[in-house]
This record gives C-alpha cells, structure tokens and sequence, in this order.
C-alpha cells in the first residue's frame, strides 16, 4: 500500500512574477502590520487590504471572467496565497469567500446567486461567513437543528448557529439548515445562501480567550428569504458541505498560519547556537508540510478530489503548529523577557494561548484521524 | 506516474520479492539506473530511484541495492546515502503501516476486532500521516536531485524521516502487542531496520545543527526565499 501518492506540482511559469507581485505589495503595507497579527494573519481582517488585493486581481483568481475573476490556473492561485501567509498578511476578510463560498457557488449555484456575489468577492469587497456548527451540532454536524420552512414565496429560517467566523464582518451567510420537516440526521439538509442585513439575523460575538473577536453566534428568528436563496439542490446540503470541507483542509494555512513565530526565532534568537537545531528541526517540518499541500493542491487541480491527502495535511499541520510555540519556549534562553515587547516575545505570548484552537477548527483532530482511518480500512 | 515508471516499479517488485543475490539485480541493469540511455543506461531521474528503493524498503529486501544504484554516481555520498535511507524508509513505513491494518483488521478482543476501537483507529491515523510525510519527503528530495542540488532538502528529509521512524515503530509494535516482539514474527525485521536507519548517514543531532546553522545564514526573510526559490526549479 502507498500512504500518500505524489502529485508532482509543477510550477507554472508565471510564478516568479507572481511572488514579485505578491511581495511587492506586502511590502507597501506591512508598516502597519503587528507582529501578532502577522501570526495570525488569515484570521485578520483588513478590508482595505483585501480590495487591494481584489484589484490586485488575486482574489477568484480561478473563477471565470464574467464573474469577476481571473480564470488563473489553481496553482498560480495557491502560489499567491502561500506568499501572502508567508508574509503575514491580513487575508481574513475575504478569505472564506474566496476559498469557500465562491467555489460553491461556481459547483452548485445558480446564474443568478454567481452574478449577485461573485464580481464583490472577487473585488475583495464582498464577505462570506458559513453557518455550520449549532450549540447541539459540532464535531456530529449531522445534528442540525435549524430549520427552513418553505412558504409560497420562500424560506422562513428558525434556529441558531455558532462559532462562526467572521459573521460580524460578512455581507453573505452560506447556512446548513433542516428544509425537510421531522427529517433526520445527514437527510433533509439544504444550503442557504442570503445577506446578513435580511431582517432577523443577529449576530453576537464571541470573544477567545486571547481577548480576540473571530466568531460569534448568530441567531435567525423568522427570517424570510426568497425561493432562490437555496443553493444547490434542495436536500443536498449534506454532500455540498462535504465537499466543500476538503477545500478548507489542505491549504498552505494549515502549516503557515503562525510562520511569524518562526521568522521572528531566526532574526532575535537565531545566533544562538543551542536554539539553531531547532530551527532546522522545523524547516525540514514545514518543507515536507509544502510538499505534502502542492501535491494535495496539484491533485485537486486535476481535478480529483484529495479528501484524505487533505485530512492528513491538516492533521499534520495543525500539529506542527501547535509544537512550534512549546517547541520555542522550552529553549529559549532562561533570561529571555516574555515581557520585553520584542515581537518574539508577543507572538509567542499570543500563540501559547491560541495554539489549542489549530485543531479544532475546519475539523477536530479526532474527527480528522476518523477519516484518516476510515481510509485506511478501519472502523 | 509515467508508463516507464510502472514498467520499472513493477520489475522492481518481481526482483526485489524473489533475489536472493545482487548480481540478478545487476543483470536486469539496475546499476545504470541513473546513466543515460546514449551511454547504454537505463536513463532514469532520481523520482525512479525513489521509487525503487522505496520497493526495497517495502519488500524488506536485505541486500545493497541503493549501493549497487548510487555507487557509481558522482556526488556528495552522505546526502546519497540519506537520501536512500529516506527512500527505503518511506517504504517500509508504509509495509508496517499495512502490517498493522490486516493485524487489527484480523486480531479479536472483547468480542470484535481491534479495528473497531476508536483508540486503535486514532493510533494507526497517526502512523499513517507519518509514513505520508516520510513518502512525500522523498519524493520532494529526489526532485531536488534531479536539479543538482538538494541539500537542503535531504537535510530537512532525512529529519523528518527519523521523527517519522520514531513515532511510527512504536505505534505500530503497540498495535501488533506481544506477538510482534516475537523472533518468529516479521514484523521486526523492519522496525529494527528502520531503527537502525534512523542513525545512519546522519541523525537528528546532526542534520538539525547542520540546517539550522545554515537556515540561520539565510537570515530571517531568507528561508522562504529559499524554500520557494528552490522549489520553483520544478517549473512545468
């Protein structure tokens, strides 16, 4: 048996030129960038930043020209998002969108729901939030509760989502709701798709541990929204959602997300003899993570779907990501300053307490080794 | 994988199942794996070394055969011989990974077999992503070959392959429990000489001081100017 077929990624010939591009705007903008933002940095958002990028034209670099897109090839898009997280940039305002919900809506919507959205998306001006958790339905995202009941002129939402992530800053919701009365389990879902301004939505925030705003709660009470909210097919909503799973799992964010932490080692600590092997310990983690994610991206640019090579990325990443704080403060030298100010100090302050949510979030580690093993023939 | 990249796999797996010294191998040419078809070689990339090494590793096939291949080839010999440990590692990886799925697949206790159990599927999960990285790391290394220079990459492959033997033996032996600690079973065959891998043509000590060191002369924005820089050789 072969545990991980190789999909070689051949690097298109515009890459250099995209770094170029990529670089060379990171470097008009980074003045304003904190360092903990900057190891954080898909879960930023800087609006002005994602429309420059949207005028850039590196936001639905793959999506069609009459949507607003670039029609790139997928590689090209996944060479620019790797420079972006790389540096640290701000991405986290069109990034669901971008990565998620335009997909989908080129997969499953219809002309008029890609007309409507897309060209905002692909202007970095337009927002996506995904309601998939509910307080009974996590990790058994199969127990949605949320209901859709169907009238003559639409959808009348009932229910409740949470943990979502940037709903407080999204125009648009992609929600997984019950549309099937007394239905059951993966059954009788569908996908809405409507603005967050539609009368009945609220949403509250939810506030980390770290002092951070990323999610919140949002409530539907008697929200009506036209037949054509629904995306795809009615009924659907479960195999939509599952697909749509293996394009948030096997990306460059999934061993990049804190590569600040890293860079910051090298330029504070990195004369340090006894921290040295550390930092070839995780250069060759993070090298054999790339090689892991461009053979992922290629297979999925063949179009095959790479559900479990996705689900070992992302298991392996988050792993990586979590070890690279510990890692850090077990060597640092006993003088080192926690309380200095130095951005070493901060990010790692930040990402001792954020590391933890590296694997739950887009998957719980336990779920993902399910699929994993699931793969593998067992269970 | 290219049409000559199976017919050569498949030969491979015939030879390396079935030889028992090393002259047949050398008959069927794979000591001119890497010459070039005009000078009377095979004419194959380092993918196709991988590639067979990686067999051999699966195959638990005694004999030196990365020797018989890498030998003749110019070259910094102790990234050779990392890079075919890395290789032979990423096979036998996967055959103790395969060992341990037909073993709990098979293996009753409390009235079902061990695969049902959620603690047994989460270990093997965790064996299988290891031996994924230690598959993609060589493959990752061998393209670097092929453009000349891969000394970074073999640093950071043969490290990620020891950490990966380290974890992945020991899960492995703990699935199989107490036959697989037996002389009579073969399940040692590979794990000790994956252990023993992990020492040779450097260990962890060494690659880590190594490419840390240079990592470091890089400077801070230097290391993923490298990394993409070296990638981008692979330019379609």
């Amino acid at each position: 048996m072969q545990s991980f077929a190789i999909h070689p990624f051949e690097t298109p010939d515009t890459a250099a030129d995209l770094r170029a591009q990529v670089r060379r705007i990171v470097s008009e903008c980074e003045a304003d960038w904190d360092a903990t933002d900057r190891a954080n940095s898909w879960s930023v958002a800087d609006p002005a930043f994602s429309a420059r990028l949207g005028d850039e034209g590196l936001v639905g670099m793959i999506w069609p020209k009459r949507y607003g897109g670039h029609e790139r090839d997928p590689l090209e898009r996944n060479i620019v998002l790797e420079e972006l997280l790389a540096a640290g940039a701000p991405v986290g305002a069109h990034w669901i969108a971008d990565r998620q919900t335009g997909p989908l809506l080129l997969r499953y919507g219809t002309e008029e729901q890609r007309e409507k959205y897309l060209p905002g998306m692909a202007a970095g001006r337009a927002y996506a939030c995904i309601g998939l958790s509910e307080p009974g339905a996590g990790s058994d995202l199969a127990g949605v509760k949320t209901t859709a009941r169907k009238t003559d002129s639409g959808w009348i939402i009932n229910g409740q989502k949470v943990w979502t992530t940037g709903a407080h800053i999204a125009h648009a919701i992609l929600a997984l709701v019950r549309t099937e009365p007394e239905s059951e389990r993966q059954a009788g879902l569908s996908q809405l798709l409507f603005d967050m301004d539609t009368p009945g939505v609220m949403v509250r925030p939810i506030i980390n541990l770290a002092g951070q705003h990323d999610f919140n709660e949002v409530f539907f009470e008697d929200v009506e929204v036209p037949h054509d909210a629904l995306v795809g097919e009615e009924g659907n909503g479960w195999r939509q959602v599952t697909a749509e799973l293996a394009l948030e799992r096997s990306g460059p964010e999934r061993y990049l997300s804190s590569y600040a932490l890293l860079r910051y080692l090298i330029a504070e600590q990195g004369s340090d003899k006894a921290i040295q092997p550390l930092i070839g310990k995780l250069a060759a983690e993070l090298w054999t993570l790339r090689q892991m994610s461009m053979s992922t991206a290629a297979k999925l640019a063949q179009g095959e779907d790479p559900a479990g090579e996705a689900a070992i990325v992302k298991d392996l990443g988050n792993s990586y990501e979590q070890q690279v704080p510990l890692a850090i403060q077990a060597v640092l030298d006993a003088d080192f300053d926690m309380h200095d100010g130095s951005d070493l100090a901060r990010t790692l302050t930040l990402l001792l307490q954020t590391a933890p949510s590296f694997s739950l979030r887009g998957g719980t580690r336990e779920i993902l080794r399910g699929i994993i093993a699931r793969g593998l023939g067992l269970r | 994988m290219s049409e000559n990249r199976s017919l050569l796999c498949d030969t491979a797996t015939t030879l390396l199942r079935d030889a028992t010294d090393i002259h047949a191998l050398e008959e069927a040419g794979f000591a001119t794996l890497l010459v070039g078809e005009a000078d009377g070689g095979f004419g194959g990339d380092w993918g196709d070394v991988f590639a067979v090494l990686r067999i051999a590793g699966y195959e638990g096939f005694d004999l030196d055969i990365a020797g018989l291949i890498l030998d003749p080839v110019p070259g910094d010999s102790l990234e050779q011989g990392a890079f075919a440990k890395v290789s032979l590692a990423a096979g036998a990886l996967d055959r103790i990974l395969e060992m341990s799925i037909d073993y709990v697949n098979t293996r009753e206790q409390f009235g079902r077999p061990l695969a049902k159990f959620q603690a047994v599927q989460q270990s093997l999960a965790i064996l299988a992503v290891e031996a994924a990285a230690v598959n993609s790391a060589g493959a990752g290394a061998a393209l670097a070959f092929d453009h000349g220079d891969a000394a970074f990459e073999i640093a950071a492959a043969k490290m990620r392959t020891n950490q990966a033997i380290g974890i992945g033996t020991a899960i492995a032996h703990q699935a199989h429990g107490a036959i697989g600690f037996t002389q009579e079973y073969p399940l040692h065959p590979f794990t000790r000489r994956l252990n023993q891998w992990r020492m040779e043509f450097g260990n962890d000590r060494y690659w880590s001081e190594k490419l840390g060191a240079a990592v470091v002369d890089l400077g801070a924005d230097g290391l993923w100017d490298e990394i993409t820089r070296r990638s981008d050789r692979n330019t379609g």
